[in-house]
């Protein structure tokens, strides 16, 4: 078999689906598998999966696509990198079997530790030295939370694993987190590239009963015979730790180095830019996770992100074929563009989930203001967009108080709609290159496996090869219009604080 | 309308139908003390609302009824009015001797096997036991009177048909209550929890299409392009996960295992893990006990 054959698969653990990709070693996209897994909400702010399923969904779309795509093509795999979600908490006992099902990002159980702890001078030292915001999300809150509500599973916890972590020891028999996911735990010294004691202690967990820390290049790891045969994989297929999603994308964006900014948006959004250094906000708005010892990635997230849009059109929108979103939703962007940019005054506030940055708000709601009698209803769904669009721009705005940004990169299946990615650039006055989310994670992670292989010097090298497509130029005017109207929109997001609170209650009474 | 009343055993227009155990239109003028008690109900009603305003209590939820609604009732539910008494007001019922346990409806029903199964997971699934606006139920019910009464030449099948059509309806109505046709992430989910709660079932891919309210054919391509996996392959994942928890977690006996989790047999359970995982189910407990 010649050397043109081998090739790479990328697998990220996402959300709510395992997406595996394949390159061959020049980087040539050869094809892609997903499969999806539920999230299970128990409880109004719980959200959780089942590692079983997540393992057997892996392995199920792992098999059928090394069947009929890699093995009939005659690929021979050399190389397999993994990405996930951040923020993911698995109890296991010391066998290494579950305790229950993994807690996910979205989970919000943690909401009074989370308050109980930021703002007091700990949760500073603990944010400046982890670089997570204190917030529910973060693995450091929920197993604080754990060890106060849950303390029978706390106390049989051997170890506090990632669903990566679970899924990779599974298959390989290790158990193990690469730098860049520990990095959003909010128990790991971004500095020091340790576990962070002040964080351990307050969560009262040891080192001992985390995964072993390596870098995301380390690459000894290899699958388990009965994987090995299964599968038709060689034994000495190198299994890469690898990076978070959030990391990936950033880096299969090919936004690397200064003036750079990616912003995606799937169901939730993020805003990132990459340096050289940690980038400290006295608020405590933004995150900074690492890559690799010299790149730090910084921004803030959102959680009102197309899942408004998708509400909004699942209420409101005109179903032709019955559950058809997407063509609804494409009836709803053809209606909104035929409005004026500004919607005539109408704004919307988008935070139905309430919100991580750069407000980090769990209160906040949804709100339309300036209504008058001219309104038709294609106002509610430009205004639906710009609003979830202001959310973005106020994270942008908060990250270029720390760095110049002069171009942006987009992923994310919503910024796939032209007119979206019109609007982005328009409110944000900056040219617009645009990508598809996925294929920038898997875009990375093959980065870092050709990397690890010895095929770039760096990873800087190696985001040079990405091509970036489609650019969308801004319009002056209509940026003037959104300026205008997003000064009202940051008034009103946090001078509507303290109803924001007492709506919030009166909903949870 | 005059009110009627036809019971199984006492009325011989039901000779025919050992199925029907009741069939009447009530009409109530004045309120009487205990009249419609709750009491836990032994066969499966449907009940439909001609005039009036009715206060009654399905299994222990409060619903109020008004004309043209229906309300169905369970074998096993509590069902009466909160205060006793029943309202003033019309209504007609049917009572069926249907089980949930029963593979078809019975000899009368025109119903493949499928069919069958579909419907009964719909009702004995529905939560919701009221809809409204269900005139076409009235209709029904008064083409049934009408066939009951007047015996003409070709009854009993029109009486068999008007039966499978008030199941059909019902049916139908409960699935767009609970479908809204927007949000197939949500009737998945819904779905999702259906088939683990019955995991031993032998699900059939027109059952699970029926439980969110499309055709077998679009449900296929819904759930494939929504989850990469089709209904089957996705129904084996979550037989799986679950078994490995039990091979995992418990002392459970393999043939025990395969049978809670949906497969025929213990080699068709052992057959499809291995397939899939790489060992059979006792290597896999082997390797997930011993470790310490």
């Amino acid at each position: 078999m010649n050397r043109q054959q081998d090739c790479i698969l990328t697998i990220d653990l996402g959300t709510g689906a395992v997406r595996i990709f394949a390159f061959d070693l020049q980087g040539i996209f050869i094809g892609s598998m997903k499969g999806s897994y539920p999230t299970f909400h128990r409880e109004p702010d719980y959200s959780e999966q089942d590692p079983e399923q997540i393992f057997i969904t892996v392995l199920y779309v792992l098999k059928n696509f090394l069947n009929e795509r890699i093995h009939p093509a005659g690929y021979q795999v050399t190389t397999i990198c993994f990405s996930a979600a951040m923020h993911s908490v698995l109890p296991v006992d010391k066998k290494g079997n579950p305790l229950g099902n993994a807690i996910t990002w979205s989970d919000n159980r943690g909401k009074q530790e989370a308050r109980l702890l930021k703002g007091t001078p700990l949760g500073k030292i603990i944010y400046d030295a982890t670089g997570t915001p204190i917030h529910p999300m973060s693995p450091l809150i929920k197993i604080t939370w754990m060890k106060n509500k849950d303390k029978e599973r706390f106390d049989r916890t051997a170890r506090f694993l990632s669903l990566k972590s679970y899924i990779i020891q599974q298959l390989t028999g290790e158990t193990i987190i690469d730098y860049s996911l520990a990095s959003a735990t909010g128990l790991f010294n971004i500095h020091s590239f340790q576990w962070e004691q002040a964080a351990l202690d307050y969560a009262g967990i040891t080192a001992g009963q985390l995964p072993d820390l390596v870098p995301v290049f380390y690459s000894t790891l290899r699958l388990r015979g009965e994987f090995q045969a299964s599968l038709g994989l060689s034994g000495r297929t190198k299994i890469i730790a690898g990076a978070s999603d959030g990391c990936l994308a950033t880096l299969g964006a090919g936004v690397w180095g200064e003036g750079k900014a990616t912003i995606t948006v799937e169901q939730s959004g993020a805003v990132r830019v990459v340096g050289k250094e940690v980038l400290i906000d006295e608020q405590q708005r933004l995150f900074n996770y690492v890559l690799t010892k010299n790149y730090y990635v910084s921004g803030g997230p959102t959680n009102n992100g197309g899942v408004i849009f998708e509400w909004f059109t699942r209420e409101f929108g005109s179903f032709r074929k019955a559950f058809d979103l997407e063509d609804s939703m494409e009836g709803l962007i053809q209606e909104a563009s035929k409005i004026p940019a500004g919607s005539d005054g109408l704004l919307f506030l988008p935070y139905l989930l309430g919100e991580r940055a750069p407000i980090w708000n769990a209160n906040a709601r949804g709100v339309f203001f300036g209504l008058n009698m001219q309104h038709r209803q294609q106002h509610f769904i430009r205004a639906t967009i710009e609003g979830i669009l202001y959310e973005i721009y106020s994270i942008g705005k908060t990250l270029e108080e720390h760095r110049a940004i002069h171009t942006l990169s987009i992923n994310g299946s919503f910024t796939a709609y032209p007119f979206w990615a019109q609007l982005i650039s328009d409110i944000f006055n900056k040219p617009v290159h645009v990508k598809n989310n996925s294929d920038s994670i898997g875009l990375g992670a093959f980065l870092v496996a050709a990397t690890e292989m010895g095929m770039h010097s760096s990873l800087e090298e190696a985001t040079r090869e990405i091509d970036v497509p489609g650019m969308y130029k801004p319009d002056k005017r209509n940026h003037d219009v959104y300026m205008g109207l997003f000064r009202i929109f940051e008034r009103l997001s946090s001078k509507l604080a303290d109803d924001f609170e007492e709506i919030a209650n009166w909903q949870s009474r | 309308m005059n009110p009627y009343l036809l019971q199984k055993g006492l009325s011989k227009e039901l000779d025919l139908f050992p199925h029907i155990l009741e069939f009447g239109l009530k009409k109530t003028q004045t309120i009487r003390l205990a009249s419609l008690p709750v009491e836990k109900s032994d066969s499966f009603s449907i009940y439909y609302i001609w005039e009036g305003r009715y206060d009654w209590n399905i299994n222990d939820h409060p619903y109020i009824l008004y004309p043209s609604d229906l309300a169905m009732i369970l074998p096993g539910q509590p069902f009466g009015s909160p205060r006793g008494i029943l309202d003033i007001g019309t209504y007609s019922w049917i009572t069926l001797d249907v089980k949930e346990t029963d593979k078809t409806f019975g000899p009368w029903s025109g119903f493949s096997p499928t069919e069958s199964r579909s419907i009964q997971k719909i009702l004995w699934l529905n939560s919701i036991p009221v809809a409204a606006n269900m005139k076409e139920t009235g209709k029904l019910f008064q083409q049934l009177a009408q066939e009951l009464h007047l015996q003409e030449i070709g009854f009993q099948t029109r009486v068999h048909q008007l039966t499978d059509a008030l199941l059909i309806l019902t049916a139908r109505q409960l699935i767009h209550q609970n479908h809204s046709q927007r949000d197939f992430s949500g009737s998945f989910m819904k779905l999702e929890q259906e088939l683990r709660k019955n995991l031993s079932h032998q699900w059939a891919v027109e059952e699970m299409a029926a439980l969110v309210g499309l055709g077998t054919t679009a449900f296929t391509e819904k759930v494939k392009s929504y989850t990469g996996f089709s209904p089957l392959n996705y129904l084996i994942n979550i037989r799986i996960s679950e078994a490995i928890k039990l091979l995992k977690q418990t002392e459970t006996h393999l043939t025990d295992i395969a049978l809670e989790t949906g497969f025929y047999s213990s080699q068709h359970f052992s057959t499809t893990f291995k397939k899939l995982t790489g060992y059979t189910p006792s290597q896999f407990r082997k390797d997930n006990t011993d470790k310490s």
